[in-house]
């Protein structure tokens, strides 16, 4: 047969035409046959169109609901549905089809048939771009909307308690326009958030005061100092930021923390607690030492008493604080409450580490106190609006007299909506703004006027929505560049998750933003910039769970060690890390390959890593296999795990999703719960997930889900490295579908390394979605391919990769509507 | 070049948050009653109840006789006032439980069953005030309001192998969603009137009038971006457009309500410093409420259940707890009814603000069913026959009060539950395990 070809093609050698069309035929029919060998056994018409029966396998129920019919696609003209061939590539990236037990092409044709797919979808795609569509209009989610405050007002507030939180979409991204939707009650929220804000950076007179409550959690342990903001020498406690509205007088009140019935922890002993604000010590306190009378058994508080005499020492200061009315100036101060460090050691048998409900109960006579919360109570009266950085970014100009106010308001207003607005003012703008700032002039002068006027800014549908409308004369069914304020916007919500700042506005007015080599540098400079932490807190946070930590709660029986020192460790090395990794422009394969990591002395304790001392976080180069790259992160491997256990389906379908782009389908429903016992007996996990391998259909997906998890075995709940479990030495040794194996996260590594354009692959298409604000659809996926590969040449730096997303065809143009 | 036309994502629904509790509103949201102004000529009924920890001393509390002209018991005392309006209920038992007493105590209280054992996923059942609030709520602007005066600070379990959540609330949406209550007055005050800081009408019609001229603002430009865009953009702007008008029909509503009368009232700055300031002021917030018809439905815990707080302020410097354990030593026995004491005293105060406050053809205490007591009896033994319960108010009539009331041994707490539905008006055959309805208040 293929002698004949070969005949074919010399005897038609002119006719090129003829010779390639027939190279397509024979390269079709081989791919043809493949699908019929090894893919329509299953995914076939037949058993699709198939009635549903009571008692029919689980296989054939997904393999219909999946509605994938193999034998009537036609694989000679990928042009009439390549939807279905790019999840068909999905699946083949990462080896799952066809399942284990089933018969598989060699690899080379295997990964040839893949790599045919792409290529020929790459240059359908080059023939018929398409940037796809974003929503014209986009809401600011949560995270945007506080940065986009901090940016146009110098204003740090929380607004969690302001407006509503956002749901992610289902790839775990809040950005997406799609469910970015407006209710009645947000709306309500924005408008209250208004006028909060205003209040708050203007510096306008609070009707009255009001108390703020900072708490510091139980089971943070306060043994060393804790903060940059406290001194050297002292021993835990807090240091808090707070806003300070007005200039005046407030009371700051310290709680010691005291166990659940009010006994403060740590008074046998005479000890001082200090009080300083922004670094310079307002007082110190005494409390503690010899307590007279007969002490409580060192156990359970309460139960079994002390004498009288005893007992009221001890809860002589429960319901006092210690307490201070001082003037303080307006603005963002720091207020720190910390214990001078003794320097001696307690003797005798101490107590052990308490954990759970010990915690709670028992009031650690020979611990130290801690600092249970600090109270800001205030404004008790008002000096004045004092000076604030707030202030000092609205008002850029002081009228003197009241001729002045007019135009003095229009060149504050005129600023402030062109940063809010990310746009060049038009005189409606500001003319809508003058009308609130006359109304406010009225009832109480220039301030109050401009603080009206901000509150209808801020509720603004030009500041709370990202717009993007087609040209005027757009043709339907076509795409254009989007404007260069609209690639502004893009940019700055991209890589800073907040407002375009001057001079990006400054090069759009300018028409200089699309000039050679400007992109290149804006990057550049942002990226460099300090408000690129919106990208690292936004972007990584989603897309390593690491939002998911503040929520977890380890078991404490399982793990007494974890304290919320070490859930802080875990959060600041992951950010840390992957900011070095963005600054320094390492090539992404360093995610996972990097030989340094962050840590200060509580993670290093965690990690075994020896000789690291004190609170600040520092980069230790890192020996051997066990740590290195994010598989070592004690953060991913606890958000991909449940309060008392690992769990290798969930780090399995981590990889999978966020790493190798072939995140599997949801469970059947009506699955049961896992049972890790059997007769009493613990079972390793892998006994535990036994049905996974012997159930076909399980096995489809957790053939590949679970080899992935159980290479991280080691690392338990906690991400603290282990070797044994339940009695047994840990197996980590993995098989693919594909027939790979590897052992250990060193040999997970290894694999992924392998195939750094699947990596990182994946990784763009996540940046792609969150740079988009949408969902990505079939079409974009040879961009995402396009990327990797100039990427490659530049061994996939993070530049290389982030400004290829930014020229890619979605980020620079858009498509009409049909 | 063909797209593929995508239709609009089925995502574009309205999102609330989708919070078990009513949320923040705008300014003076005075209710949207459908044609009611300030006379309200047949007044709504009310279910107010206020939760005791840690059980009782049943020997000051329980009454020696029984029916009408009972004596009062000593913590009963403070409550003289309200004899004739008060209905003693002894014998009635909560569900026994061997593990997590106190969790079962505050759960069984208004749900009549006990928690699942767990620390993470939390299970027991819908609440009685929960129920009621469902049906009620539908009136006004807050189903319901759930407060206490404890903080739930201790993380992980509270009562060993039990959520700390299960102390911390009475009030259950449904068998898995524990109401939290809270505990600041500030976040009440503003949950009930906005963000101006006071009840003052004139404050706050001019907040009404502001936030008027903004929305008309915004939707003025919405609507000049609605015509600049296509029709398939038009969607979001929509759902903006409706959201905006929803809010300022509120608003309208408001502002035609906005003359009722109302105490001036500024907003409190936060949690006071004694106990004792704290509960008075949230006994005034709950008044408030219920005055301004902002809710129907309030539930108060003074105490979250096996709290250690102590009350020096009345001689008693121990913790309540371990007190509570007082092993029948007379001058433990004496601390723990000292407390209850103080308890009912401020539960007095309510009383009578509630009784003060008038509400159409009588005052606000005449159209309430209000429950009081404790989830445990005795508490050394963790007692969970023989509740401490008293029901007051006139529930517009249905209750007629002055009596001590007996029931047979085993008489489930739901009866109770059945009965107060029944007399708010929304008889079901069946709550939690009840019987039946209780016998001796029916033949009201």
């Amino acid at each position: 047969m293929k002698k004949k070809l070969l005949l074919a093609v010399c005897m038609a050698a002119p006719s090129l035409l003829l010779a390639a069309e027939s190279v397509h035929q024979s390269v079709s029919a081989s791919n043809r046959a493949l699908l019929d060998q090894y893919c329509v056994i299953c995914h076939n018409q037949a058993v699709v169109n198939s009635l549903a029966t009571s008692n029919e396998g689980l296989q054939t129920t997904q393999l219909r609901n999946l509605g994938l019919t193999l034998d009537t696609e036609d694989v000679s003209d990928l042009a009439a549905n390549p939807e279905v061939w790019e999840k068909v590539i999905k699946k083949l990236r990462v080896g799952v089809m066809p399942p284990p037990n089933y018969p598989r092409p060699d690899k080379v044709r295997y990964d040839g048939f893949r790599t045919w797919l792409e290529d020929e979808l790459d240059s359908i795609a080059a023939n018929r771009a398409n940037p796809g569509r974003t929503q014209a209009f986009h809401r600011l989610n949560q995270t945007e909307y506080r940065n986009s405050i901090r940016d146009l007002l110098d204003l740090n507030i929380d607004v969690s308690d302001l407006i509503p939180a956002d749901a992610p979409d289902q790839y775990g991204f809040d950005n997406n326009a799609e469910v970015l939707a407006l209710s009645p009650l947000s709306v309500e929220r924005y408008v209250n958030a208004a006028h909060k804000i205003a209040e708050l950076a203007i510096g306008a007179p609070p009707r009255g005061a009001s108390i703020t409550t900072y708490d510091v959690p139980l089971n943070l342990i306060q043994d060393d100092r804790l903060s940059e903001d406290l001194p050297f020498g002292s021993r835990g406690g807090t240091a808090i930021e707070h806003l300070f509205p007005v200039d005046g007088e407030y009371r700051i009140t310290l709680n010691l923390q005291t166990n659940y019935v009010d006994f403060v922890r740590g008074f046998d002993d005479a000890n001082e607690v200090e009080l300083s604000l922004d670094g310079e010590h307002l007082q110190t306190y005494a409390f503690g030492g010899d307590a007279p009378g007969i002490p409580a058994p060192y156990s359970y508080a309460g139960n079994i008493r002390g004498s009288d005499d005893w007992e009221e020492f001890m809860m002589a200061f429960a319901d006092e604080g210690f307490e201070l009315v001082l003037p303080v100036k307006a603005g963002p101060r720091v207020i720190g409450a910390t214990f001078p460090r003794e320097m001696w050691e307690a003797e005798g048998v101490q107590q052990p580490r308490l954990f759970g409900y010990q915690l709670a109960v028992t009031e650690l006579p020979d611990g130290n106190p801690g600092i249970g919360s600090v109270e800001i109570e205030g404004p008790l009266s008002i000096d004045g609006s004092g000076i604030t950085p707030s202030r000092q970014q609205i008002f850029s100009c002081e009228p003197i007299s009241a001729d002045e106010e007019p135009a003095c308001a229009r060149q504050i207003l005129s600023s402030l909506a062109r940063r809010a607005y990310r746009r060049a003012v038009t005189e409606n703008d500001v003319q809508g703004l003058m009308e609130f700032y006359k109304q406010g002039q009225l009832e109480g002068g220039f301030e109050t006027g401009i603080q009206f006027a901000l509150e209808r800014l801020l509720v603004s549908p030009d500041f709370l929505f990202r717009i993007e409308q087609d040209p005027r004369n757009a043709e339907p069914d076509s795409m254009y560049p989007v404007t260069d304020t609209e690639l502004a916007s893009r940019l700055s919500f991209f890589l800073w998750s907040s407002l375009p700042d001057d001079e990006l506005l400054d090069l759009v007015e300018r028409s200089e933003l699309r000039d050679p080599g400007v992109l290149e540098t804006q990057v550049k400079r942002m990226m460099s910039d300090s408000r690129s932490s919106g990208f690292i807190e936004n972007f990584v946070g989603q897309w390593l769970y690491l939002r998911n930590l503040d929520g977890i709660y380890p078991d404490p029986a399982a793990f007494p060690e974890f304290d919320e020192n070490l859930r802080e460790a875990f959060q600041r090395e992951t950010e840390l890390f992957i900011d070095d990794q963005i600054r320094s422009d390492r090539s992404l394969r360093e995610l996972l390959s990097a030989d340094y990591t962050y840590v200060n002395e509580r993670l290093a304790e965690h990690y075994g890593i020896p000789k690291i001392y004190g609170n600040r976080y520092r980069k230790v180069m890192l020996e051997g296999a066990e740590r290195g790259g994010l598989f070592g992160h004690g953060s991913l491997m606890m958000v991909t795990s449940y309060p008392n256990r690992t769990s290798p389906v969930l780090r399995g379908k981590f990889v999978l999703e966020n790493l190798l782009g072939g995140p599997p389908p949801e469970p059947p429903p009506n699955v049961p719960a896992l049972e890790t016992s059997n007769d009493g007996k613990q079972l390793t996990m892998r006994e535990a997930m036994a049905m996974h391998r012997e159930n076909p259909a399980c096995r489809v997906c957790h053939a590949a889900m679970d080899p992935i998890g159980f290479s991280l075995e080691n690392y338990d709940a906690v991400g603290k490295w282990r070797t044994q479990f339940a009695g047994q030495a840990i197996d980590a040794s993995g098989l693919l579908p594909d027939g790979n194996t590897f052992d250990g996260p060193d040999g997970l590594r290894g694999l992924l390394l392998e195939r750094p354009d699947d990596f990182v692959g994946t990784i763009t298409e996540k940046l792609m979605r969150f740079a988009l604000g949408r969902s990505l659809e079939y079409y974009d996926m040879p961009e995402v391919r396009g990327i990797v590969r100039a990427a490659r040449e530049d061994d996939y730096r993070w530049s290389s990769v982030i400004l290829g997303v930014i020229k890619s065809a979605p980020f620079q143009m858009r498509g009409t509507e049909l | 070049m063909k797209f593929f036309n995508k239709t609009l994502p089925r995502r574009t629904l309205l999102r609330g948050i989708g919070a078990s509790l009513a949320l923040p509103l705008l300014d003076s949201m005075v209710p949207a009653l459908s044609a009611a102004s300030a006379q309200v000529a047949q007044p709504s009924k009310r279910l107010g109840v206020v939760y005791v920890p840690n059980g009782m001393a049943m020997k000051a509390w329980t009454p020696a006789t029984d029916g009408a002209g009972f004596e009062l018991t000593r913590i009963l005392k403070p409550m003289a006032d309200y004899q004739d309006r008060m209905l003693v209920l002894t014998g009635l038992n909560g569900t026994n439980s061997n593990a997590g007493v106190h969790a079962s105590a505050s759960t069984r209280f208004l749900t009549g069953t006990i928690p699942a054992r767990t620390e993470s996923d939390l299970q027991a059942a819908v609440s009685v005030d929960q129920l009621v609030a469902k049906q009620l709520g539908r009136q006004t602007q807050l189903g319901s309001l759930e407060l206490a005066l404890d903080q739930s600070d201790v993380f992980g379990s509270c009562d060993i192998g039990f959520s700390c959540q299960y102390t911390s609330t009475i009030s259950w949406r449904d068998a898995y969603t524990p109401l939290p209550m809270e505990t600041n007055p500030r976040a009440v005050f503003e949950r009930l009137f906005g963000d101006t800081g006071t009840t003052n009408p004139a404050v706050r019609l001019k907040r009404i009038r502001k936030d008027q001229s903004l929305l008309d603002a915004v939707s003025e430009r919405v609507s000049e971006l609605n015509r600049q865009v296509g029709a398939g953009d038009r969607a979001k702007l929509d759902q903006y457009l409706d959201a905006v008008r929803d809010v300022e029909r509120r608003i309208k509503m408001a502002e035609a309500q906005s003359n009722r009368e109302l105490p001036l009232v500024d907003q409190p700055a936060g949690v006071p410093d004694t106990y004792e300031e704290h509960a008075k002021l949230m006994f005034d917030m709950q008044v408030l409420a219920y005055q301004t018809d902002l809710t129907r439905v309030i539930t108060f815990m003074m105490g979250r259940e096996l709290t250690g707080r102590t009350y020096a302020e009345i001689g008693v410097p121990d913790s309540h707890h371990p007190t509570s354990h007082h092993r029948d030593d007379p001058a433990l026995y004496e601390k723990v009814t000292k407390i209850n004491e103080f308890h009912t005293s401020l539960f007095a105060y309510y009383l009578d603000k509630l009784d003060a406050t008038s509400d159409g053809n009588g005052s606000l205490l005449d159209h309430m069913l209000m429950l009081y007591g404790a989830g445990m009896s005795d508490s050394n033994r963790h007692d969970n026959t023989g509740l401490p319960l008293v029901l007051l108010g006139g529930g517009s009539g249905s209750v007629k009060g002055g009596r001590h009331l007996r029931y047979e041994e085993g008489t489930p707490i739901s009866n109770l539950h059945l009965t107060m539905l029944d007399k708010m008006g929304f008889p079901v055959e069946k709550i939690g395990s009840s019987t039946n309805a209780l016998n001796l208040l029916s033949d009201v």
